[in-house]
């Protein structure tokens, strides 16, 4: 089971690794917020599946709750000061 | 960033959140000796709430929950409290936050005065750095131009 975990991580990292390609090329601005949320939301599971590796799922719950909580505060302030500068 | 906007899911989204983070940012300062987390991480928590709600609900009504000055009490008051429990150490005859020493004064074991001296300096440092957080932002989005409150009402007509 434990290498079940193991491969599926390594499967969220390469489609990280995807989002990182339209996060650094993507046409426009909104694509780059897009695939940062996304890159985020990866990473958040990535942490819990690292959790499930080590047993240690307790200590890693609390890092990927603040994890999602940052990437929801920063989507939200980068949308709002897209939205302010008149870029859409 | 900085006005009152009028999009009523992000603010209803915000109005229901804000409690839950404010209450998860006291447990990461609560349990910073037995799980990951901390005085530091806590307050920004805690700080990333406040900017939450100065994001979503506009720059006037975030000063009446928090104003400059309050930041700065706020501020203030937790380096109090952090260098007021390490002089309470030194003033008992101990070298500077070596909390064993407060077990004369708490009439506990010297390892659970350990323990409750370290929640004590976590705690302040959790309210400084969610001051600091906040003005940081608060001066960002201002930029930097502080107005009065008789300013702002004739602004706003």
């Amino acid at each position: 089971m434990d290498n079940f975990f193991l491969w599926l991580g390594m499967g969220l990292f390469f489609l990280v690794l995807l989002c990182l390609y339209r996060g650094v090329f993507g046409p426009g601005v909104l694509n780059r917020v897009a695939a940062i949320s996304a890159i985020g939301t990866k990473t958040l599971v990535i942490l819990l599946i690292m959790g499930y590796i080590y047993q240690r799922v307790d200590m890693f719950v609390d890092i990927s709750m603040v994890y999602a909580l940052l990437n929801f505060i920063g989507t939200i302030t980068v949308s709002k000061y897209l939205e302010m500068s008149g870029e859409i | 960033m900085t006005r009152l906007t009028d999009d009523i899911i992000i603010r209803a989204v915000a109005r229901i959140m804000i409690p839950f983070i404010q209450l998860y940012a006291l447990y990461v300062i609560m349990h910073g000796h037995h799980s990951p987390g901390g005085g530091f991480q806590g307050g920004v928590i805690l700080g990333a709430s406040f900017i939450l709600y100065l994001i979503t609900h506009g720059l006037e009504e975030a000063r009446v929950r928090m104003s400059e000055l309050k930041a700065g009490i706020f501020s203030a008051s937790g380096v109090l409290i952090y260098s007021g429990i390490g002089l309470l150490c030194l003033i008992l005859g101990s070298n500077f936050l070596d909390y064993g020493r407060l077990s004369i004064i708490l009439k506990v074991i010297p390892a659970q005065a350990r323990s409750l001296g370290i929640l004590g300096v976590e705690i302040g440092v959790g309210i400084t750095v969610m001051a600091v957080m906040f003005s940081i932002f608060f001066d960002i989005s201002t930029g930097g131009i502080i107005l009065e409150d008789e300013e702002i009402k004739e602004e706003n007509g």
